[in-house]
């Protein structure tokens, strides 16, 4: 439980924190709160830590060209207490407040659990459901992935070496649209056993998305057709349930059977659907 | 106080028992929940507001007339729980008879298919 010694950087921009990244072995510290019980653990045995949490440009949520822009920095706690994003993306204050603990909500930050990309956090599964983009910085400037295209496996994302999550950007929703995030927690931790993010557009549009079922969170395009510009009925609800979940290798562990675990992907389906009907 | 808080905790240590707790190993024999993380101890918010009751008779068999409370909460909890997880089952139609403790989520699940 003692990590092996480490070199430590504070940063106060993000030029800075590249900058400091280009030595081989070192990494970026936010929350710290998947990275130090790694690191104690010895799973990672970084030469150097770049902590970014007192830069002031990655803090803040705000709306801008008619994208909300979550700043990485932002932790679980700010996200989950915001006015806009509570009245604009309520699934991300609801999701948001279901993270872990208090300290855990307190420190941890979005930018940290999308980097993480832990095939149980939360917030994969929330930005794909809100067509969000990732915008990373890196010693090339600025780009933005899409969410679709951002988990790529069991803790693996397309972010390069270097790069930084800098913002979240999430296009500002269409009136009348709804939003539902229901989670199945892991008893101990309270990451997700199964967690289900629906976006449903007033056209009829419905994104769903599903987090803790594979390696890594992804949108259920199957149950997502079933959905998409129809009315939301109990047959409807069961005909997606049916459909969802099916091409996917499904997790297994002491807490959910791989059975178990797609029995709730489809029952935390129906009642992510049923808040959106 | 003293004995009431004995109580509260061994209550708690038996729920955790009934629905929480287990070393889990895999088949290498190696324990699949060796963390915090992952073996769930039981928490406040896990439970309701206690209230307590007690029958106070003295102890025959010493002087003072005391005895041991601690264990008591413990003692009564696990059984307490699981009856009423069967009671449940039953009256929804399940007749099933005995499931192993701890009562995880699918462990109640699997007994209703
Ligand atoms: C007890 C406990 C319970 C938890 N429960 C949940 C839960 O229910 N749901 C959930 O989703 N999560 C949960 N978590 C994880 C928590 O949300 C973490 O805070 C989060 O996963 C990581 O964010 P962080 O800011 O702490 O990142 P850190 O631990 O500091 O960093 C994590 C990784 O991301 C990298 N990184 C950090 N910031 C950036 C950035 N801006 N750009 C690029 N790379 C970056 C780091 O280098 C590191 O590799 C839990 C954690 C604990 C300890």
């Amino acid at each position: 439980m003692i990590p092996v010694s480490f070199d430590y950087q504070k940063v106060k921009t993000v030029d800075e924190a590249i900058a400091a990244l280009s030595n081989d072995n070192s990494k970026i510290l936010a929350g710290g709160h998947s990275l130090l019980p790694a690191m104690k653990l010895r799973l990672s045995q970084p030469s150097k830590l770049v902590d970014i949490a007192a830069i002031a440009s990655l803090k803040g949520i705000k709306e801008e060209d008619g994208e909300i822009v979550i700043g990485a920095g932002a932790t679980h706690a700010d996200i989950a207490g915001d006015k806009l994003i509570k009245s604009k993306l309520p699934f991300f204050a609801e999701g948001a407040s279901m993270i872990g603990d208090v300290q855990v909500r307190n420190h941890g930050t979005i930018g940290g659990s999308l980097a993480h990309a832990d095939p149980a956090a939360d917030w994969p599964a929330l930005v794909l459901a809100a067509d969000a983009a990732i915008e990373v910085q890196g010693s090339n400037g600025k780009r933005r992935i899409k969410a679709t295209d951002f988990f790529t496996g069991l803790f693996s994302t397309s972010l390069q070496d270097n790069e930084i999550i800098v913002a979240i950007r999430i296009p500002v929703p269409a009136q009348g649209t709804k939003t539902s995030y229901q989670k199945f927690s892991q008893p101990a931790s309270r990451f997700a056993i199964v967690g289900c993010a629906v976006m449903r557009f007033p056209d009829g549009k419905t994104n769903i998305a599903f987090t803790g079922v594979s390696d890594n969170a992804f949108r259920d395009s199957n149950a997502e057709a079933v959905v998409s510009g129809k009315v939301i009925s109990n047959d409807s609800i069961a005909a997606a349930a049916k459909a969802a979940v099916q091409s996917v290798n499904i997790l297994s562990d002491h807490y959910a059977s791989e059975e178990y675990r797609k029995h709730l992907a489809k029952v935390y389906l129906k009642k992510a659907l049923q808040a959106v009907a | 106080m003293i004995v009431e808080g004995q109580i509260h905790g061994g209550v708690a240590q038996g729920v955790g028992q009934a629905l929480f707790e287990g070393a889990e190993y895999d088949e290498n024999g190696q324990l699949t929940n060796a963390s915090y993380m992952d073996y769930c101890m039981p928490r406040a918010d896990d439970f309701p507001m206690f209230e307590t009751g007690s029958q106070v008779t003295p102890c025959p068999h010493n002087p003072l007339g005391v005895k041991g409370a601690g264990e008591a909460g413990t003692i009564g909890s696990p059984p307490a729980v699981v009856n009423a997880v069967l009671d449940a089952l039953w009256s929804g139609g399940h007749k099933v008879k005995d499931i192993r403790m701890p009562l995880t989520s699918e462990r109640v699940w699997r007994a209703m298919q």
